[in-house]
């Protein structure tokens, strides 16, 4: 978006140079040799028994290797996982559980031929009854997806689900603090209003790819995956491997968006290596990652009292998520929106419910702040209903109840590290310098990012003064590694373009948590910094020895060690110190929720906060909205990478906007009718506004490297919300579901027409 | 049924390959030349990641078969840069921080380079337009707006 000073330009970026050439490897660009190609055969029927799966012909075509179907899942250390229940087969087992689900992997030597395979599968079923919606899945005679809940403790997240026996619920999650029904009695007004916002897909512009290769018992994957070491404990379950054994290697990943996060198709993809006997590629189409996985859809209900002067006295939610066929991180998703539905406000009374539950479709995931769009949909267009019923200023409201910095949203949680009215200021501020006036919609966001602080990193520095920095961070276009190459740079005091950052690779690297939740500047980024720390005490203490001086006499400069005015290359180091010309220095550190000097006990390690405000402009003959002027506000502590961290900002807004005016994953009678790129509408570049500007606060009061906090979720939160927001102030009318579609704009602007007259 | 045998140029060099009917440019750019700059989003002509350059038109490369390729100058991505230097889009991407995962940055670049070569003073309106058949799911677009403007502001300055 528009600056006003030219970009910080000096952060290399040499990793970059590659993408920009096509020299760049992703995932999907992985050949090794002796590789054949796996297509997979899904479900077409939403819910039912697999009656005959007849692979015969299909295997008898010339140059099909192998079919993986559930009759090989016998053999399976493990035949469920998951991160919270183990619920979902490697491959479908006797059931079906959405349109979409493999059930049947060809291996083939082309995939021309994988694909003619799948022609040839003759598959029957018996039909089960489905629910293709979350309310259906919670009426008393719905069908049950999953006969048994087994629900796993601290497998990846902490905590365990809690699912309810008998019924599709796989999460329930509550929040109850004072006493909402007495504050209630005492309130002098009590708003009801319920709001949707419906499963929406990642659209990573990379579908998932994955190459998985055994050498005797070695497996080696290559995935685009945002969580290796995740990847890795659950191929370990399943297939009986060591961990040792296992080596995930990631290359670029293009797009992620939390759709490559936690496990996908890997241990497909394994379980056909192994029954193929040799490596074994499946890159899916976009259509196919689309039936992957997806955000969970939510329908939430507010009831929300104040006082006569608009004091929020007490707010009840029921949150219910649609979580598709199998809980993957759904029930963190749930717990997430429990959090994220009461907002920066200081509310005495709460008593919210998310429930989690399966139906028959797409299996829903982690996206971009977990069950935060959803659930700031619902209270920050609240917030201006209220607003208006009650005769204030929907900014007013808010600051009547606004926390200040330091406030506690819960007592459980960190207390708030921003000030968030402050933002809503340097909104409006923004929002007039794009001309035209104030803002016609505004709305705010706090987010608990649901961190675990434990990753290591390791900072090698070779004879000749090159730097490796080797961690398990991906590099999924956030910029990760433009972020640690630079705090690598300043804590040993090198010059940026001397620091590589290799690939994150199991076998070589430590173990981190995974890459999501705003986590990596801020939990890997103090990784590097202690491991370069370390690196650099060590060089230091050999230095000493060939100068003859205290370590603290000496100090790093730019490719060696200073001692007063006498230099010494690293190379001299090594070579005086070990004897030959060789040698290096292996920094390590290990980020753990007991890190000295750290507070990572408490949730959050920092909140992310987002303000943004627009003005939207409506074509009220054919009822298309388009966004006049944006403005995004965060406080991100500390900008490492500024042109990063705003690129961050800007695109988590446009995804926003994809998901306030145009996303939608559409089920009719159990089947996705839209799941293709074509059918499903995501922001083009006309589509964005043509003013708008992204402020980024920075006051240093980040737990991460140089006051850093971490950022880029926070961008997509209040879109929607602002948008609808400015939509009812500007045109008089109130949308509750999203996408804000033209029909439903029209619609709208008609049933106005109507009242009015 | 016998592969084809297909003689084109690609980024400047006469380039020979055996293809199947069915493959498209894409694939064979990818799986039988290891050109895998060119990258595959859709698969249906809608997201541009393989954008490509037939005799200077702008294609998708997953939209056009291998064989049609026959006697046809191709330019990808890896013929853009001119050895050691970057053209001036790709230094402008990087520099203004244009991309971000990249899947989608060869599709631009080729794209912008062909709408600058045919036009170097465009408006945001046209370079919306020219741009409007490529996606990115990263950046919000607007940094590769300004990233054109300024590069058509320096050719025409230079």
């Amino acid at each position: 978006m528009r600056k006003e000073s030219p970009p910080d330009n000096n952060t290399a970026r040499a990793d970059l140079i590659d993408k920009v050439t096509g020299g760049a490897v992703y995932a999907s660009d992985i050949r090794v040799p002796r590789m054949a190609h796996g297509r997979i055969l899904r479900s077409a029927v939403p819910h039912a028994r697999i009656t005959r799966l007849d692979v015969t012909e299909a295997s008898a075509l010339d140059g099909v290797v192998t079919i993986l179907t559930g009759e090989d899942m016998a053999t399976l250390a493990q035949i469920h996982w998951g991160l919270f229940l183990n619920d979902r087969p490697v491959i479908a087992i006797d059931k079906v559980r959405y349109v979409g689900e493999p059930v049947a992997l060809v291996v083939a030597e082309t995939l021309e031929i994988a694909e003619a395979a799948l022609d040839l599968i003759d598959i029957d079923y018996e039909h089960l009854p489905f629910v293709d919606t979350a309310a259906a899945a919670i009426a008393p005679d719905a069908p049950v997806l999953h006969d048994v809940h087994d629900a796993i403790a601290d497998f990846y997240f902490t905590g365990q689900a809690k699912p309810v026996a008998g019924t599709n619920i796989f999460q329930k999650f509550g929040v109850s603090t004072g006493d909402a029904t007495a504050a209630e009695c005492d309130a002098a007004h009590i708003f009801e209003h319920t709001y949707t916002f419906p499963g929406v897909s990642h659209f990573a512009l990379e579908p998932h790819s994955v190459v998985a290769a055994f050498e005797g018992d070695d497996l080696t994957v290559w995935s685009g995956a945002q969580s290796p070491t995740a990847v890795q404990k659950v191929l370990s379950r399943v297939f009986g491997i060591a961990v040792a054994n296992i080596r995930i290697i990631v290359p670029f990943v293009g797009g992620g968006f939390g759709g490559k996060a936690s496990v996908k198709i890997e241990p497909l993809v394994v379980a056909a290596a192994r029954k193929a006997g040799r490596p074994v590629r499946v890159t899916l189409t976009l259509a196919e990652s689309m039936l992957t996985c997806r955000r969970l859809g939510a329908t939430m209900t507010l009831h929300t009292s104040l006082d006569k002067t608009g004091k929020i006295l007490s707010k009840r939610a029921t949150i219910l998520l649609d979580g598709g066929a199998y809980a993957d991180t759904g029930p963190a998703v749930a717990a997430k929106a429990a959090h994220r539905i009461i907002g920066p406000y200081d509310i005495a009374n709460l008593e919210i419910e998310a429930k989690a539950v399966y139906t028959n479709t797409v299996p829903g995931a982690a996206f971009r702040s977990i069950g935060g769009p959803q659930a700031v949909w619902a209270t920050e267009s609240q917030m201006d209903e209220i607003a208006d019923a009650m005769g204030i200023d929907p900014v007013e409201l808010r600051r009547r109840n606004l926390l200040p910095r330091g406030g506690e949203i819960l007592d459980t949680l960190r207390p708030l590290d921003a000030d968030i009215g402050d933002m809503i200021g340097r909104a409006d501020q923004a929002i007039m310098n794009l001309g035209d006036g104030a803002a016609a919609g505004i709305a705010v966001a706090a987010t608990d990012p649901g961190i675990l602080p434990l990753g290591g990193a390791l900072v090698r520095v070779l004879v000749d003064g090159s730097i490796i920095v080797m961690s398990n961070s991906v590099d999924i276009g956030q910029g990760v590694r433009t972020v640690l190459r630079e705090v690598v740079a300043k804590m040993l005091n090198q010059n940026p373009n001397s620091i590589q950052i290799a690939n994150p690779d199991t076998s070589t690297t430590p173990f981190d948590w995974g890459t999501g939740a705003s986590r990596s500047t801020v939990i890997m980024g103090l990784a590097v910094e202690d491991a370069a720390r370390d690196a650099s005490d060590q060089i230091l203490a050999l230095a000493s020895s060939v100068f003859d001086g205290a370590p603290n006499d000496l100090r790093l400069v730019p490719g060696g060690v200073a001692h007063g005015d006498e230099f010494l290359p690293f190379q001299d180091v090594y070579h005086r110190a070990f004897g030959v010309d060789s040698g290096e220095v292996v920094g390590r550190a290990m980020v753990t929720p007991t890190r000295d000097g750290s507070d990572f006990k408490k949730s959050p390690l920092f909140w992310e906060t987002a303000v943004g405000a627009c003005d939207v402009d409506v074509d009220q003959e054919i009822g298309t909205l388009s966004v006049t002027r944006y403005v995004g506000v965060a406080d991100v502590g500390h900008a490492i990478n500024p042109s990063g961290a705003e690129g961050q900002e800007e695109g988590a807004a446009v995804q926003g906007l994809g998901h306030a005016l145009f996303e939608r994953l559409d089920y009719v009678d159990g089947q996705p009718v839209n799941a293709t790129p074509i059918a499903y509408r995501v922001p083009a570049i006309g589509d964005i506004a043509k003013r708008a500007h992204t402020v980024l606060i920075e006051n240093g009061d980040g737990p991460g490297p140089m006051g850093a906090k971490g950022m880029g979720e926070g961008g997509i939160l209040p879109v929607a919300p602002a948008i609808a927001n400015a939509l009812a102030r500007r045109y008089g009318i109130r949308i509750r579901d999203l996408p804000l579609t033209p029909e439903r704009i029209w619609r709208a602007l008609r049933k106005r027409g109507d009242d009015a007259t | 049924m016998a592969k084809h045998h297909i003689s084109t140029t690609i980024n400047g060099e006469p380039v020979e390959f055996l293809c199947e009917t069915q493959q498209t440019l894409l694939d064979v750019l990818r799986d039988e030349l290891g050109l895998t700059g060119s990258k595959e989003g859709c698969a249906s002509g809608d997201c541009g990641a393989c954008s490509v350059t037939v005799d200077g038109r702008l294609v998708c490369s997953c939209l056009v078969l291998g064989v049609e390729a026959e006697g046809h100058s191709v330019e990808t991505i890896e013929g853009m840069a001119d050895g050691e230097n970057l053209h001036p889009l790709q230094q402008k991407f990087l520099e203004e921080a244009a991309l971000q995962c990249g899947i989608c940055t060869p599709g631009f670049l080729i794209a912008a380079k062909s709408l600058l070569e045919k036009n170097n003073n465009p408006t945001e309106t046209e370079v919306r337009y020219w741009l409007a058949g490529n996606l990115c799911r990263c950046t919000g677009y607007d940094k590769i707006i300004r990233s054109v403007l300024d590069v058509a502001a320096d050719m025409r300055s230079a």
